[in-house]
């Protein structure tokens, strides 16, 4: 070895020699081997020592070197830039730290001199070993990220823009101006905040370089200094904020109101709303959580929550209007619906769901009686429609097109409109009479209806010039069971039958009736003949109670009239000489679950037995009858139509299929649902768009609204007729609801979606800037450098019980105050207690969380002031007694002495001592109906009670939620409290640890205004200098691979922190990405094959560094 | 599945004698939850109130020598007097952080051929019921819900004392759950965190008087129709003094005082004499019998 290593030993002012022996170390490193020379001087990194050292390398021709001094965070770089001056390659060198790991930290001399000579001789050994390594450099992007629109993330905008260069502004509230915009008045000079605020925050949005995205969050953030990739969450505002004009239309018709944030919830908002009037971007939004439960839960997507929303604020028309652009027959839905949806609904839990079903009947019913139509329809679009099929799937799309302005023309085989609504559905459920009002509203409203006109052709119709066709045939046929004498007089098809009593073609007096089938069709098949007058009814089910699809209310009703239920049977065959007299059946047991779920029915050998009927009506299912021309349709091996379960195209083009032709007998709810789906598949086939694009979005369903504090309450009731004034005829069983009724029931909804989507601010907004259905959207940036600037949160004032906030309504935090002072906030800047009185006397106390070792340990440096900013607008505003109770006044800004003398000559008392309670019990006549500050005035030296009317806790300040995320996604670290830590906590106050990333505001720690803007601009500052030298010199202390070791085994991957590390598949083999590793040495420790290892980290390094120790402890 | 559940037991002095029913009430309401509460053997004075101001030292050494013996069972030690509580969570915490002082009572205890290496974890009963138990331990065994009852949760100035290891100091809301879980209502009782008067009582009898005054009146102020305690000598200044008290404040001042077992093992279903209801000094017939018991 011929190495020469020079050895320079440091005192730091005294900072280390007093504790340090050096001359001893000096002369114990003389004796190290290679040590060519070694030196000490008072300060080696002042500029004499660095030229010492210079001038050794030139000159004694040293190729390492060894400083002995601080840490080498605070000096490493300045004596690598000395030996790369003298050029020596900056990595033969080393650093030992003997300030704060020893002489700071020792009091024993002889003890700390053996340490300092362990440290230098692990240095020297070290730095023999080393190896010169090259730097690396990268280029700088000229775009910065700001995370958080405050005062110091607007000021670090506007630095940077104004320079020419890119910014990316991104903040999580729907307007930028942070905390700052809430404030009434600011210290000491008592201007107001949005008076200073609002021009910059105006500046930010209009400049040319400042790209903002409110209401988004950075999601992600990959990359290296200079080459950062953002990835930044969007979420919808569900308003086009270019277009909003901020008129505030929508406002007033909004029915859905919330707690305002903005005003620390003491007033309330619309769902649409804007945070404050000066909000940048000044532009609406709409706070939906989510798609409501029973808009979800519906086949139709109908707007529950919407119309239930418009019926508590009585405006019925309103509601019939957003239920008509759902449904195309709303009186009809809202008598035969089997609503999903209040099985769904969050209000179940809590008592009942919402009557939902019932509230739809009665709104719609409300619009016939009152005479009220829909909204008009104007023809905007050129094609025409044609409909085969007059029934809920038919209408339901001729519905949708028709409000989507084209001319549809709906083609129905039979003399009336309305399908299986009109003919199988039993009159005492759905009179004809709600069913031809609701199919008449639609002739009104432009749907051309031609009855008695069946189609065999659909393409015939597309030669006449209908541009496309929708095919709703509907399942025309009752099933029959295939049994012996099944085609005897006296046996009908479920349909035949209901159909002939709806047309009054049958009676049924004296006979026995056997209803054959457990679903709702077999129910209203039973109940129809008990009101044709039968002498008895029979329901006849192969399988038992439990497994009946019809739905429970129908077989409770069915047996309150009458109908008896005969379970386990089933018929085998249908005796009687011609007609039918008998119907012979067996007993069935249940088997094993078959593909349903249900147990499969199995017939009990030997017990056949026979009942007498004079009518067997067969209720066990539908078929698609499909017939005529239509064979060059597709069909399944069921007969139905085949058709995309999205697009609903058949194999004809420009021919689309839906409802119970295709998927077989469903609910009419189902129909409408399927109507509404070829509506939009053929919308889209006309205007030449892609039939699947974008389409079924998947929406998140909102999460449960919390209950607290609603109190329960039972669910209105339908009125309903007896059951015996029923059997005699078809009258409607169930009533409308009356409007009281309605509206009391409307208000028991819990608005779970927030946004009702009643389509009320659609309305009213006339440059069409709403976009209900607008997506959450990710964007992906690149930026050159980030500025954190994410502010901070109050501290939460009810984690101190003792002081009442939260149990004592005149308690309140320094934000709400800053509301109760402001022109704009719930009182218009009058301070009112919540008894709406002027407060007599008002207590402020200070350093509520700050400085008290149970919450916050630090002082939190803005309450003293705010405190004393609260004190003179309260007494200026109320006159009232003002109270400060204080433990020390920190006024220690630039007017801020000034501002607090101000105070002390305005009449404001100062109580030296902290309060140790507010309490609402009085010990005094004088302190009754008042709160009472206990506290101990420690200039006194007495306790002292003092009633007040209102209490302002000067709550102190903790990191801004999200903060912890932030932490790990740009690998910041935190200090006391969870702030960002910054590099140094004098000399480099902005900057991070990592390289690129700075910090500004209150996110490094608590901070005032102007400190805070100080900030910003430095922060700003600091990434420009970056972003103009325009490269960036990377640290070469990277891990690297021995590629001819590497098993390819993937265990450096999964452990480094950085995700630094690809695989590379090809040689199979894992690669370090230079720019992201920060040498942490992980994956070298991980590594099992010993490929990995680590630049100026080798085994021969430490090994030598530790036999530096070792020599140096067998020397002592 | 019930998780085992086994403790240590320290009842302290005021158990065997004066407060009686609160140690049985506690044991009988311990066995309905399946809490095993093993009393620890030939326990001592925990060192309170008279040893404190005169011999500083020897008050820990009592305390001290009671921890040590429940370091044999390497279970959690189970106080439910909120003195014992506090005295022996304030030795356990000063002999971790003074190593000086440490060793010299370690020494005392060697002496004795006993040492305590700091490995007891202090409990009040109230605690491990809602922190332990929980809600829906508690919940299932309730046979006789309180159904409203609106109970003041008091709990003196002892329960809150910031030893470390607890994080309610000035408004304890732990028994505030209890009740709510056994079906009561707590009342919002401004006053339930301050001192009882506790001994001044004898020394001092007018201040004590005074401060006992208030906190009954402030009871009965919120509504309550009775107040839970969770310490004996709370449970004694509250009761034993109400006609003094009444006629010092110029006003009746007489509610029911139980202790929060005793409410807990009527919610339970066990019976007067599981609840050693007849030491109880006040009207508390007007509370348990009057409602009568579902089981």
């Amino acid at each position: 070895m011929s190495e020469k290593i020079g050895v320079y030993l440091c005192h730091c002012g005294t900072n280390i020699s007093q504790t340090v022996d050096i001359a001893e170390v000096a002369r114990f490193a003389e004796t190290l081997p290679n040590v060519a020379v070694v030196r000490e001087y008072k300060y080696m990194c002042s500029n004499p020592g660095q030229e010492m050292i210079k001038k050794d390398i030139r000159e004694l021709g040293l190729d390492r070197v060894v400083v002995s001094s601080c840490s080498p965070l605070l000096h490493e770089e300045t004596f690598r830039a000395a030996c790369d001056d003298a050029g020596l390659n900056r990595f033969l060198f080393q650093m030992s730290n003997v300030r704060e790991q020893c002489s700071w930290v020792h009091s024993d001399r002889k003890k700390a001199t053996e340490k300092a000579k362990k440290l230098v001789a692990a240095a020297v050994m070290r730095v023999a070993k080393h190896e010169p390594l090259e730097v690396r450099k990268v280029p700088v992007r000229n775009e910065t990220l700001i995370i958080g629109g405050g005062i110091a993330g607007i000021e670090a905008a506007l630095k940077i823009a104004e320079s020419g260069k890119k910014v990316y502004l991104v903040e999580r509230d729907s307007t930028i101006g942070g905390h700052m915009a809430k404030f009434d008045k600011t210290f000491p000079t008592l201007d107001c905040a949005a008076c200073i605020l609002t021009p910059k925050m105006v500046q930010v949005a209009d400049h040319p370089n400042v790209e903002l995205y409110t209401y988004s969050e950075v999601e992600e953030v990959s990359g290296y200094v200079g080459n950062f990739k953002v990835k930044v969450r969007k979420r919808p505002r569900y308003v086009d904020v270019v277009k909003c004009t901020a008129c505030g239309e929508c406002v007033e018709v909004c029915p859905i109101e919330f707690k305002n944030e903005f005003d620390e919830n003491m007033s309330t908002r619309k769902a649409i709303f804007r945070a404050f009037p000066q909000a940048v971007p000044n532009a609406f939004l709409i706070d939906k959580k989510g798609k409501a439960p029973c808009r979800a839960e519906c086949p139709a997507g109908v707007h529950a929550q919407g119309y239930i929303a418009l019926i508590a604020q009585r405006r019925y028309a309103d509601a019939f209007d957003l239920i008509m652009s759902d449904l195309p027959l709303p009186s009809v839905c809202g008598r035969v619906c089997y609503h999903p949806c209040e099985e769904r609904c969050e209000r179940g839990s809590l008592d009942e769901p919402v009557a939902i079903n019932t509230l739809k009947r009665f709104a719609s019913d409300w619009a016939a009686e009152n005479g009220v139509e829909p909204a008009p329809r104007k023809r905007t679009k050129e094609g025409k429609v044609a409909v085969v099929g007059g029934g809920p799937a038919g209408l339901a799309c001729a519905n949708e097109l028709s409000k989507r302005g084209y001319a549809v023309t709906v083609f129905e085989a039979n003399e009336k409109p309305g399908g299986m609504l009109r003919y199988a559905i039993p009159e005492y459920r759905l009179p004809a009479s709600v069913l031809d009002r609701d199919i008449e509203r639609l002739e009104k409203l432009g749907i051309e209806i031609r009855t008695s006109s069946p189609v065999d052709d659909p393409e015939a119709l597309l030669r006449e010039g209908y541009g496309g066709v929708f095919l709703a045939l509907g399942a025309q046929k009752s099933s029959s069971m295939g049994i012996e004498g099944e085609d005897k007089e006296g046996v009908m098809g479920m349909l035949e039958f209901l159909r002939a009593a709806k047309e009054k073609k049958l009676t049924c007096i004296g006979w026995k009736v056997a209803v054959v089938g457990g679903g709702n069709s077999a129910m209203d098949a039973a109940r129809t003949a008990v009101r044709l007058g039968a002498e008895s009814v029979q329901v006849l089910y192969r399988r038992s109670r439990a497994e009946m699809p019809a739905h429970d209310w129908e077989v409770e009703e069915a047996e309150r009239e009458g109908v008896l239920f005969k379970f386990l049977v089933s018929p085998v065959a249908v005796l009687g000489d011609g007609k039918a007299e008998k119907v012979k059946c067996v007993r069935m047991r249940l088997g094993e679950p078959d593909e349903s779920g249900r147990r499969r029915p199995e017939p009990i050998e030997g017990s056949e037995f026979t009942l007498d009927a004079d009518l067997i009506v067969m209720a066990i299912g539908q078929q698609t009858d499909i017939a005529g021309g239509m064979e060059k349709l597709k069909r399944s091996k069921w007969g139905t139509i085949e058709a995309d379960p999205v697009t609903l195209e058949t194999n004809l083009k420009g021919v689309f299929a839906g409802g119970d032709a295709v998927t077989g007998a469903a609910t009419v709810v189902e129909a409408f649902a399927a109507g509404k789906r070829a509506a939009e598949s053929l919308d889209r086939y006309l205007s030449g768009k892609d039939l699947r694009e974008g389409r079924d979005k998947e929406i998140p369903v909102a999460p449960s609204p919390s209950t607290e504090g609603v109190k329960k309450e039972p669910r209105v009731r339908e009125p309903v007729i007896p059951s015996i004034d029923r059997v005699g005829g078809f009258r409607e069983i169930t009533g409308t609801i009356a409007e009281e009724d309605a509206v009391r029931e409307a208000l028991r909804c819990l608005r779970c979606g927030g946004c009702s989507e009643c389509m009320e601010c659609v309305k009213k907004c006339e440059p069409e800037a709403i976009i209900h259905d607008q997506l959450e959207e990710t964007v992906e940036i690149e930026v050159g450098t980030i500025i954190v600037a994410t502010g901070y949160r109050l501290f939460d004032s009810s984690r101190i019980p003792q002081y009442g906030y939260g149990r004592f309504p005149d308690v309140y935090n320094g934000l709400e105050f800053e509301r109760l002072c402001h022109a704009g906030g719930p009182t218009g800047g009058k301070i009112l207690t919540s008894k709406g009185e002027k407060p007599e006397a008002i207590a402020i106390l200070h350093c509520v969380g700050s400085r008290d070792e149970n919450y916050l340990d630090y002082c939190s440096r803005v309450c003293c002031m705010y405190s004393l900013k609260f004190a003179h607008l309260a007494k200026e505003k109320t006159g009232a007694k003002v109270y400060n109770f204080y433990i020390d006044i920190r006024a220690f800004g630039k007017g801020y002495e000034e501002f607090y003398k101000r105070l002390l000559n305005e009449d404001i008392y100062f109580i030296r001592g902290k309060a140790s309670e507010v309490t609402a019990v009085p010990e005094y006549p004088e302190e009754e109906g008042k709160l009472v500050v206990v506290c101990e005035d420690t200039l006194l030296g007495i306790n002292r009670r003092v009633p007040v009317d209102m209490v302002i806790l000067s709550a102190g300040m903790e990191p801004a939620e999200g903060a912890d995320e932030l932490t790990r996604m740009l690998s910041l670290s935190c200090t006391y409290g969870g702030f960002f830590m910054e590099k140094h906590p004098k000399l480099a106050p902005v900057d991070t640890p990592t390289d690129g990333i700075f910090l500004a505001g209150a996110c490094q720690g608590p901070k005032d205004i102007p400190d805070a803007v100080s900030q910003g601009a430095a922060a700003a500052a600091g990434a420009l200098s970056l972003m103009d030298k325009g490269v960036f010199v990377l640290e070469p202390v990277t891990a690297d691979r021995v590629e001819e070791l590497c098993s390819g085994c993937k265990v450096c991957i999964a452990n480094c922190p950085y995700s630094a590390i690809e695989f590379d598949a090809e040689k199979n083999v894992s690669v370090v990405v230079k720019e992201l590793c920060k040498g942490c040495g992980t994956c070298v420790a991980s590594c099992p094959s010993g490929a990995a290892f680590q630049e100026n980290f080798a085994d021969d390094q430490i090994v030598n560094e530790i036999e530096g120790i070792l020599l140096a402890a067998k020397g002592a | 599945m019930e998780a085992e559940r086994k403790y240590s037991y320290y009842p302290g002095c005021s158990l065997m004698v004066t407060n009686r029913s609160y140690d049985i009430s506690t044991r009988n309401v311990a066995a309905v939850l399946g809490i095993e509460m093993a009393e620890i053997e030939d326990w001592n004075c925990c060192g309170a109130t008279a040893y404190y101001p005169v011999r500083e030292k020897r008050s820990y050494v009592l305390s001290a020598r009671n921890l040590s013996i429940a370091e044999r069972n390497s279970t959690d030690l189970i106080t439910v007097c909120s003195g014992c509580y506090a005295v022996l969570k304030k030795t356990d915490k000063y002999l971790s952080e003074d190593e000086e002082l440490r060793e010299e009572i370690r020494a005392a205890l060697r002496e004795g051929g006993m040492d305590y290496e700091g490995k007891v974890k202090v409990r009040h009963f109230l605690e491990v019921l809602t922190k332990d138990l929980g809600e829906e331990a508690v919940r299932r065994h309730v046979v006789n819900s309180l159904d409203g009852m609106k109970v003041a949760p008091y709990y003196g100035c002892l329960f809150g004392r910031p030893f470390g290891g607890r994080d309610e100091f000035e408004f304890p809301e732990a028994m505030d759950d209890l009740i709510r879980w056994l079906g009561g209502e707590p009342a919002p009782f401004p006053l339930k965190s301050k001192c009882c008067g506790g001994m001044l009582m004898t020394t001092q009898p007018d201040m004590a008087l005074n401060m006992t005054g208030k906190i009954l009146r402030n009871a009965k102020s919120c509504g309550a129709v009775c107040i839970a305690t969770c310490c004996p000598l709370c449970q004694i200044n509250l009761e034993g003094y109400q006609g003094k008290v009444s006629k010092r404040m110029g006003s009746d001042c007489s509610i029911p005082v139980v202790y929060f077992t005793q409410l807990m093992g009527y919610a339970f279903g066990l019976d007067a004499e599981q609840l050693a209801l007849k030491d109880c000094l006040t009207d508390v017939d007007s509370v348990f019998a009057q409602r009568g018991s579902k089981r």
